[in-house]
């Protein structure tokens, strides 16, 4: 699904931030991805969401190579990742109900279809009432679940996530990871960047560590 | 409750916010440029119309002018130029003017105190044409050398400078219009920027969630074609009302005699419908503008930011 061969990342001319990143990820798998501030977990989340592109190495995903991919078909390709940014990146003047139905809506689909499933997938992460309010009215963990709605309505294959558990509290997110757990039990594959190690011991998925440039895998 | 709420929601809100564009500024530029083209094209209309209505109403007329010469009878002489006027293909009437009235031609120039009969003036024979092009004002012309000391003026001379002119002002007002697109197409480009840049964060998040180029730049030139429409519309009106105003104004401020002479001049201000009809045309050309022009600049801008 995800294959990286001795990527490396800078930004401009600075240092590289990642280095030498070689590893698979099977469809299906849930990897927690932790490691110290500024060790480069968004970052590498942002490779994968080909967002940004590897200063050398190869990325293939999905068994395709985009290093050199057009931009049209890099535009599809993310139609199958789904992502929770570490800061929301919520639409400030759609309602929340908006804003979760963003990825069909961009599809060029009728709201009509559409309605009822998001309608649900609100309900089911505890927004029904806020369905209509503007993202600046909402509580910060009513932000971060808006954002795990968005990014996974489109039943995407790969689920992305920054820190999507880093403004609620431990028993939110509990039953956040839960509802990514269970996502990953439909087959979605997951990546959940996190430095909130309680919350990582209550799950048994695999940890990528970022440490230094360099990723080890544990469990 | 529910039910309520999915009702309400019947119109989704507009991915690209109303407030972000720059929306008056832009409907106001649109609109004065859509204005100077349509006040432009107005006028370049008004004077092609006048030329042609002038140049075909003096070509309606030619005058044989007989000047006195020594040992030859003027009256004579006048009576063979009307009727050889008056042979000729074409020609309508032909009349000689008295001696009253050829005084009375040059009595601004002279004076009125002055006595003519001691001087011997040329005269004139007015001849009327029903159809210029018809009319075989070759063969007068050989005809009339058989008089002595008479001359034909088709105020070629005339008619040629007048069609100069109007030709130059024609071309300057196409210059013009040229200018006025080009000048609208960069304001518009200008404006698509600064819009794209200040909704960057709404363009990526597009790009995040997989939004294709085509479907973000729809969504921004449905905007600029509203605006392109809506200014194209308002200046397009204004220019119409601007010629029905002056039109107006000339007939009532200037006095009956000269109205009439300013309206020989300039049709009387009248675009006529084909005018009107013509800068109601500008106005799609302009919202269309308006819509291309930002469609490619939202391209560009798309495919040179991810
Ligand atoms: N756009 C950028 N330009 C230059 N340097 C950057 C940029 N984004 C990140 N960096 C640098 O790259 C390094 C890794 O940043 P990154 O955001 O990936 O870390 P992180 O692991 O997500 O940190 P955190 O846990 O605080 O979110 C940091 O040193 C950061 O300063
Ligand atoms: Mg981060």
């Amino acid at each position: 699904m995800i294959e990286f061969d001795t990527v490396g990342l800078r930004y401009g001319h600075g240092p590289e931030i990642l280095r030498d990143l070689s590893f698979k990820i099977e469809p299906g798998s849930f990897h927690f991805l932790t490691g110290p501030s500024g060790s480069g977990k968004t970052s590498l989340l942002k490779l994968l969401l080909l967002s940004l592109k590897p200063s050398r190495g190869r990325v293939k995903m999905f068994g395709q190579d985009v290093t050199d991919l057009d931009q049209d078909s890099l535009l599809r390709m993310r139609r199958h990742i789904g992502i929770v940014f570490q800061e929301f990146r919520l639409l400030d003047h759609l309602t929340t109900y908006e804003n979760v139905a963003l990825p069909l809506r961009v599809l060029g689909r009728p709201e009509s279809a559409y309605r009822a499933n998001v309608t649900e997938l609100l309900e089911w992460v505890g927004l029904g009432e806020r369905m209509d309010a503007l993202p600046a009215l909402l509580s910060g963990g009513e932000k971060q679940r808006a954002a795990i709605a968005r990014a996974v309505i489109g039943r995407p294959d790969i689920l992305l996530a920054d820190e999507p558990t880093g403004n609620v509290d431990p028993e939110l997110s509990l039953r956040l990871v839960t509802l990514f757990a269970e996502l990953n039990k439909m087959g979605t594959t997951i990546i959940l960047a996190t430095h909130e190690l309680p919350l990582l011991d209550n799950f048994k998925y695999p940890r990528m560590v970022l440490r230094d440039g360099g990723l080890s895998f544990h469990g | 409750m529910a039910e309520f709420r999915l009702l309400r929601r019947s119109r989704a809100t507009a991915i690209v916010p109303e407030r972000s564009v720059a929306g008056r500024t832009l409907v106001l530029l649109v609109a004065i440029m859509t204005f100077l083209f349509g006040v432009t094209l107005g006028g370049v209309v008004l004077v092609q119309k006048s030329a042609i209505a002038w140049s075909s109403d003096v070509g309606r007329e030619v005058t044989i002018q007989i000047r006195p010469m020594e040992g030859e009878v003027m009256e004579s002489n006048l009576r063979t130029a009307v009727a050889l006027a008056l042979a000729t293909p074409g020609v309508t009437a032909a009349r000689a003017l008295s001696l009253e009235e050829s005084q009375g031609l040059l009595e601004p120039w002279l004076g009125s105190g002055v006595d003519f009969s001691a001087i011997a003036i040329p005269r004139l024979v007015v001849v009327e044409i029903d159809d210029p092009s018809e009319a075989d004002i070759e063969k007068l012309e050989r005809d009339l050398s058989a008089v002595a000391g008479a001359t034909l003026d088709t105020h070629a001379a005339w008619r040629q400078q007048l069609n100069l002119m109007a030709g130059t002002i024609v071309v300057s007002g196409l210059l013009v219009l040229a200018l006025i697109v080009v000048a609208t197409v960069l304001a518009i480009i200008f404006a698509t920027r600064g819009t794209m840049a200040s909704n960057r964060e709404i363009v990526d998040v597009l790009h995040f969630i997989g939004a294709s180029n085509s479907f973000i730049a729809g969504e921004f030139q449905g905007r600029f074609l509203a605006i392109g429409f809506r200014g194209g519309m308002v200046g397009g009106i204004a220019a119409v009302l601007f010629f029905s105003a002056v039109g107006a104004a000339a007939g009532g401020v200037v006095p009956d005699e000269a109205s009439a002479q300013l309206g020989f001049l300039f049709g009387r201000f009248s675009l006529g419908l084909d005018g009107i009809l013509g800068i109601a045309a500008v106005v799609p050309v302009i919202a269309a503008v308006t819509a291309i022009t930002s469609r490619l600049t939202v391209r560009r801008f798309l495919t040179q930011t991810s």
